[in-house]
């Protein structure tokens, strides 16, 4: 076995973030790891890379124990990482990114000649092309994976950790670096793929480990298994259904006919999108994050441009309306990133609290600093925000506590629509059971909610329709009462329907 | 409480600078074989060491303020307005024609002329927040560029079309405005002016404006997170222009009340050599946009100044060591944009703020 990491187990505080797992990796193998958002997936790997050191456990090379501190200990050990994220020198060449660290000296002076050479042969060896000459900054995201890959082979990795490699790729790039993948394994070096998206990986892996809330279930060859049983594995929990009334739709609310969005990639952002939200319903968006989700809901919030397509809210054409026409006609809006959208950092809890309430809490264009401080106050008091004062700087508060001060004052709309959008993206049990609760006493009081989330739990739990959205489209609408986890995530992975 | 910490905050950095500013003038001093204490006491005298001086100060504080007033407000909402020369000389050649040629009494003349050197200015800017937001051409670089088409521009309507041909033919300026226009001095034989009152008043506005309106508090949303002030429901669109028509108003403001308080015409080059829009930018910078503490910023960059002159005309030091404290404020202000910006870079400028 080239490498093995033996019942690794990884706790912050009180969360255990992975549990007695146990992971191995032969020559020449590509081994795919996969499981939902948090389940452990990158943690064992940072372990790995050494960048965590493991509460407890042992990772073997070659039979031989090692302890990496940092990644240039795991470097040296062979293994080398390539990030979601790219961490390459745009303004530098091709050539230089991949020497980078280890340059070829000539005389203490780093020699330029050499490194294009080097990257030739690289290059040539493993059958990856590139120019050396060519700017990063002028490279497509396929080309500056490739140098990724090539940076990693020239520190001399053995075992190669893809983290997401093809989150950000076109579908051609993906194709182009699934047959790499394959070639360099031929040739004996060792994958760790991170990952998803099952169809690549039933395509590219020979084994497939399965990790679930920080637990390994189940470690199986990839000729042996297939998406359903891949997608059971790793959400397999039963679910518990918060308590909510009967379904009691009224008339639609929200809908949204044949939404196209060009952008300005090759495919569309919005594939003619068309649904509705009714009254007292809650309608969920599954998909894997990227595939439409926050264009669709800028478009409809009109934050985004639209090329084709109608949008209706309340009986009412807001189809390239602005935002605060489409707030007055009756739309409140959880945004799915909260520091890039829902607050302002430098400002305090209450200004960041009145936002959207203005007319309420101003007289002829004066702000009334007593009916702010009560209206913040009285969220603040309700939805046990943990703040100094209501006049600390947002950046000062926690990401849940600040979750819980956007869902309140978007709750304070009473709008008769609602997008929630990650509603409970990184906050904690106590704060979520709080916002899922809040958001089924709006269903109840006849609202009509669209929530998005990469979440499926939180899709399942609280929707009594579910769409499926996959590359701009939706490629599914199931009733969530008989839907299964299994049939979402297929569908998520751009699979076909089953059942 | 808060609000008192608050206006202090905004005056703690600037003093700062300013002393580090004199620390190192100090230096020049001696390099130059100046008495340190001899020439720093004639600085002070030279601003601040009588009533008279004082009074002078504050004259010259004057347009530095409300420019500055001006640029903090476009600041405070993320907009870069560096076109506040061409807007202040655009407002002050429209002042001084309209007090030359509207006919009427003195009192109408002088409304119509500070309106005028207010919409013209405004007007200017609000074209290059228009650019901004219409075609997204940088507002930084065509404000930079429209400085220069209005100073030539009032430089040619002032050479040919509107040129004094009563005086000396050699300057190129416009006629004097009829005594019944100008300002009144507010103490006789000194030159601070109404103007000074007025910039006072409207630091004071200014600074309630922003901080107590539904539209102070859109602009405060806009240049602290405009994804966030887009995501509420504003306009940055509609922002932008009518900040910047408002910034460049104030601008506009300083150039007429320049004519209509001190110069009487106006001459070709007068407000761009006396430096009072870069000066008030400054202010704005030092004061990191707030209201009340780029008017204490302005009048303490006007005694650098004026105390500057002071101390040359009584010491052996050149004037240059006012413009060495100054370009320590410079590096001052480069060194903390440098660092904020550095900063959202390291935070992956998650969100969208412009400052």
């Amino acid at each position: 076995m080239l490498l093995e990491m033996d019942s690794i187990t990884k706790t912050y505080g009180s969360v255990t973030a992975n549990r007695d797992v146990s992971f191995n990796l032969r020559k020449g193998e590509v081994h795919a790891l996969i499981g939902e958002n948090g389940a452990g997936k990158t943690t064992l790997m940072r372990i790995l890379y050494g960048m965590e050191s493991p509460t407890s456990g042992h990772i073997k090379i070659e039979g031989k124990e090692v302890s990496f501190n940092d990644p240039t200990d795991a470097i040296s050990h062979k293994i080398g990482m390539v990030h979601q994220h790219f961490m390459l020198f745009p303004a530098f060449s091709i050539a230089e990114n991949i020497v980078i660290g280890r340059e070829p000296k000539k005389g203490g002076f780093f020699n330029r000649k050499k490194a294009i050479e080097e990257t030739i042969k690289l290059s040539q060896q493993y059958n990856i092309p590139v120019d050396p000459k060519q700017k990063v900054a002028d490279c497509s995201l396929g080309m500056q994976q490739r140098v990724e890959i090539l940076k990693v082979l020239y520190q001399g990795a053995e075992v190669i950790i893809l983290d997401e490699p093809t989150g950000v790729l076109t579908p051609l790039e993906v194709k182009e670096l699934l047959v790499s993948i394959k070639q360099l394994a031929a040739q004996g070096k060792s994958f760790i793929i991170i990952s998803h998206k099952l169809s690549e990986i039933m395509e590219v892996s020979d084994r497939i480990t399965v990790l679930r809330d920080g637990v390994v279930t189940g470690t199986v060859n990839a000729a042996e298994t297939n998406e359903e049983q891949l997608s059971k594995m790793m959400v397999g929990r039963e679910l518990v259904k918060l308590e909510r009334s009967k379904l009691q739709t009224g008339k639609s609310v929200l809908t949204v006919n044949e939404l196209f969005v060009k952008g300005d990639k090759s495919k569309p952002l919005l594939d003619h999108v068309s649904f509705s939200v009714n009254e007292g319903e809650i309608v969920g968006i599954a998909g894997i994050s990227g595939n439409g989700q926050s264009e669709l809901l800028q478009a409809i919030s009109g934050l985004m441009a639209i090329d084709q397509g109608t949008i209706t809210l309340q009986d009412q054409n807001v189809t390239g309306a602005s935002v605060r026409k489409i707030r007055d006609s009756g739309l409140a809006h959880i945004p799915e990133d909260r520091y890039l959208w829902g607050v302002s950092k430098e400002a305090t809890v209450s200004d960041n609290g009145i936002m959207g309430h203005l007319s309420s809490v101003s007289n002829n264009g004066i702000l009334r600093s007593k009916r702010i401080t009560s209206l913040v106050q009285s969220w603040v008091d309700t939805f046990g925000i943990k703040t100094g004062s209501l006049h600390t700087k947002a950046q000062y508060l926690s990401g849940g506590n600040l979750q819980k001060l956007i869902v309140a004052r978007e709750i304070a709309q009473q709008s008769p629509f609602l997008i929630a959008a990650e509603p409970t993206r990184g906050v904690d049990v106590g704060a979520m059971e709080i916002i899922h609760g809040e958001l089924l006493k709006r269903r109840d009081e006849k609202a009509a909610i669209l929530l998005v989330s990469s979440e499926l739990t939180e899709i399942m739990k609280l929707s009594d329709r579910i769409l499926v959205m996959y590359e701009g489209k939706i490629v599914g609408e199931l009733d969530a009462a008989t839907a299964t986890e299994e049939q979402i995530s297929l569908l998520m992975a751009g699979g076909k329907a089953v059942g | 409480m808060d609000r008192l910490t608050d206006t202090l905050k905004a005056l703690i950095q600037p003093l700062l600078a300013i002393v580090v500013g004199l620390i190192i003038g100090a230096i020049a001093i001696l390099i130059v074989g100046g008495d340190i204490v001899e020439t720093y006491t004639e600085l002070w005298r030279g601003a601040f060491g009588s009533f008279y001086f004082t009074m002078n100060t504050f004259a010259r504080a004057t347009p530095i303020i409300l420019v500055g007033l001006g640029v903090a407000l476009a600041f405070r909402a993320g907009f870069f307005n560096m076109g506040s020369e061409g807007q202040m000389v655009l407002g002050a050649l429209s002042a001084a024609l309209t007090a030359l040629y509207i006919p009427g009494p003195g009192f109408v003349k002088m409304i119509a002329a500070i309106l005028a050197g207010m919409i013209a200015a405004g007007l200017w800017s609000a074209l290059a927040g228009w650019l901004d937001s219409r075609f997204g051409m940088n507002l930084l670089i065509t404000t930079l560029l429209l400085n220069y088409i209005a100073t030539l521009f009032t430089g040619y309507m002032v050479t040919y079309p509107f040129k004094d041909r009563t005086g000396s033919a050699l300057q190129a300026q416009t006629e004097m405005i009829d005594s019944s226009v100008m300002f009144t001095k507010l103490f006789k034989g000194m030159t601070v002016h109404s103007g000074f009152i007025i910039a006072i008043v409207l630091t004071i506005l200014l600074h309630l404006y922003i901080k107590y309106t539904s539209k102070g508090y859109e602009i405060r949303m806009m240049g602290g997170n405009p994804l966030f002030a887009s995501y509420g429901g504003v306009n940055r669109g509609k922002l932008m222009v009518l900040s910047m028509f408002a910034s460049g108003a104030f601008a506009g403001l300083a150039g007429a009340s320049e004519v209509l308080g001190t110069s009487y015409r106006f001459l070709d080059g007068s407000l761009v050599s006396a430096n009072f829009a870069w000066s008030g930018i400054m202010a704005t910078l030092l004061a990191n946009s707030h209201p009340i503490g780029t008017a204490v910023t302005s009048v303490l960059l006007a005694a650098l100044q004026t105390g500057g002159m002071g101390m040359e005309r009584n010491t052996d030091v050149p004037s240059e060591i006012s413009s060495i404290i100054q370009a320590v404020l410079i590096l001052f202000i480069s060194a903390r944009i440098t660092i904020s910006f550095i900063k959202r870079k390291k935070a992956g400028a998650k969100d969208g703020s412009a400052t």
